[in-house]
């Protein structure tokens, strides 16, 4: 029993830091250079790269 | 939308309490019952609360509404003046505040969309807040674009697992609803890019394929344009160089036909990195040049393609130039203090104005207790190999070898985390 609810709780923890790496996942690279289209249409007014 | 999920949304937008909605009307439970849909009110009883809330039961005027609705949804799609999208959005918000319409849940879920096209993330989220509430009500278009939406508001805020986690969703919740091609398209377009921004290099590759054979049949050529550049951008990543050009090429093509210098630009400014990689300096700072030249560039863009210059100029010893670019580059940075990158070109700036001018304490200053701090908090994990690198090698050259390996550990270990992306 005691093996049970060890090895549940080492799963969650490692679950859980699964989750919190994923979300804490470095987020726009795109700094350096390299730039995506935007996920909106193009405005019209000015040239925005961003 | 179902006429209990409707009055829950009135009430909450009112800010009224259950209690206050169904005083002398029907018991507080059994107003509950309805907005949760688990009972249906008889007309009489629907008809007095939608008194309550000031609301008009008009058939015809729902009609004119749901045109007025589909327009203005289409408007958030494609290049529109900012003034009408705006004006349309107060007509129909007055209208929607007057009338019960079944376009109002359609209509709040994309005002999602609006708002973080007109730059308001804030409104966005609150937006996002007040709908949750009734969000497990939707049915399957509702949650379609609720999904879609909410991605959109992650990729805007730059958090982009949470993003593609929401277009996952909305992508299975379309394969249960009739909506036209253009739609899903759009999606996977969306995906396309976010997979870009994860590294995800061959889903992107795949979505921005799907998405290109619709736009075409489409003829929507300004987002072909987009799907090519982004193309570019993966194909580059895995050093297929020449695939990668000729998607530009395509892009910077159709940008031509549809005078999109938005497109031609991005298209250019892609060109000078994917030159500056290969190390062919010439060519790179020739596409540079070409994004600076165009005055109608906005300043972000601008800095981006001035400090590239810098270093392109560095990288060849042309310090006469590069300090020329450092001082236009210093211009336009005083267009950007509001600007969320301003910190970053900043620093980039400073720090090749110091290694021009043989700075070296200011240099190793700026760039380790400064700028090295600020790129790891921001997790830019590229721009960290460059300045690490970059401080590592000055150190290396002055003798300060232990300082050196630091720092290319350091280089290293942020070049693992790109790679594990």
């Amino acid at each position: 029993m005691k093996k049970v609810i060890a090895s549940l709780a080492l799963g969650t923890l490692l679950m859980g830091g699964f989750l919190f790496a994923q979300d804490n996942q470095p987020t726009d690279l795109a700094t350096t250079g390299e730039l995506e289209p935007s996920i909106f249409k193009a405005s019209i007014t000015g040239v925005s790269l961003y | 939308m179902e006429i209990g999920s409707f009055i829950k949304l009135q009430r909450v937008k009112k800010g009224m309490t259950q209690e206050e909605l169904a005083e002398g009307i029907v018991s507080m439970s059994y107003l509950s019952k309805i907005e949760n849909l688990r009972t249906e009110a008889s007309p009489e009883v629907i008809s007095m609360l939608c008194t309550r809330l000031g609301i008009e039961l008009d058939s015809e005027t729902n009609i004119t509404i749901k045109e007025k609705c589909e327009q203005w949804f289409d408007m958030l799609f494609e290049v529109n003046d900012k003034e009408e999208i705006i004006e349309r959005f107060n007509e129909l918000n007055e209208l929607m505040t007057l009338v019960r319409s079944d376009s109002l849940m359609l209509f709040e879920i994309h005002k999602i969309r609006y708002y973080l096209i007109m730059g308001e993330a804030d409104n966005a989220l609150e937006q996002i807040n007040s709908l949750n509430e009734v969000s497990g009500n939707f049915d399957s278009l509702h949650s379609f674009y609720w999904f879609k939406y909410k991605g959109n508001y992650n990729s805007y805020k730059g958090e982009f697992v949470q993003a593609m986690r929401m277009y996952k969703l909305a992508e299975e919740k379309f394969k249960h609803v009739d909506l036209p091609d253009v739609q899903q398209a759009d999606l996977q377009y969306t995906m396309a890019i976010t997979h870009s921004k994860l590294r995800n290099t061959l889903e992107t590759i795949e979505y921005a394929e799907k998405a290109i054979d619709i736009f075409q049949k489409e003829y929507n050529f300004v987002r072909c344009a987009q799907c090519h550049i982004v193309l570019g951008i993966s194909y580059r990543r895995i050093k297929m160089y020449e695939k990668a050009i000729k998607h530009y090429n395509l892009a910077k093509h159709l940008g031509e036909l549809n005078k999109s210098k938005q497109v031609i630009q991005l298209t250019n400014q892609n060109l000078g990195y994917l030159y500056s990689t290969i190390g062919d300096t010439k060519e790179a700072i020739k596409f540079f040049i070409e994004v600076i030249k165009d005055e109608e560039v906005q300043v972000s863009g601008r800095l981006m393609a001035l400090t590239n210059l810098i270093k392109e100029y560095y990288r060849i010893q042309n310090y006469e130039k590069a300090q020329e670019m450092i001082i236009e580059a210093e211009r336009v940075l005083e267009l950007a203090k509001n600007d969320v990158y301003y910190k970053l070109y900043y620093y980039i700036i400073h720090t090749y104005t110091y290694a021009i001018n043989d700075q070296h304490d200011k240099f190793t200053l700026l760039v380790t207790e400064e700028f090295i701090p600020y790129l790891r908090k921001q997790k830019d994990y590229a721009n960290l190999i460059v300045y690490s690198n970059m401080v590592a090698k000055h150190f290396e050259t002055v003798g300060r070898y232990k300082d050196s390996v630091k720092y290319y550990k350091l280089a290293n270990l942020a070049y693992e985390e790109v790679v594990n992306l």
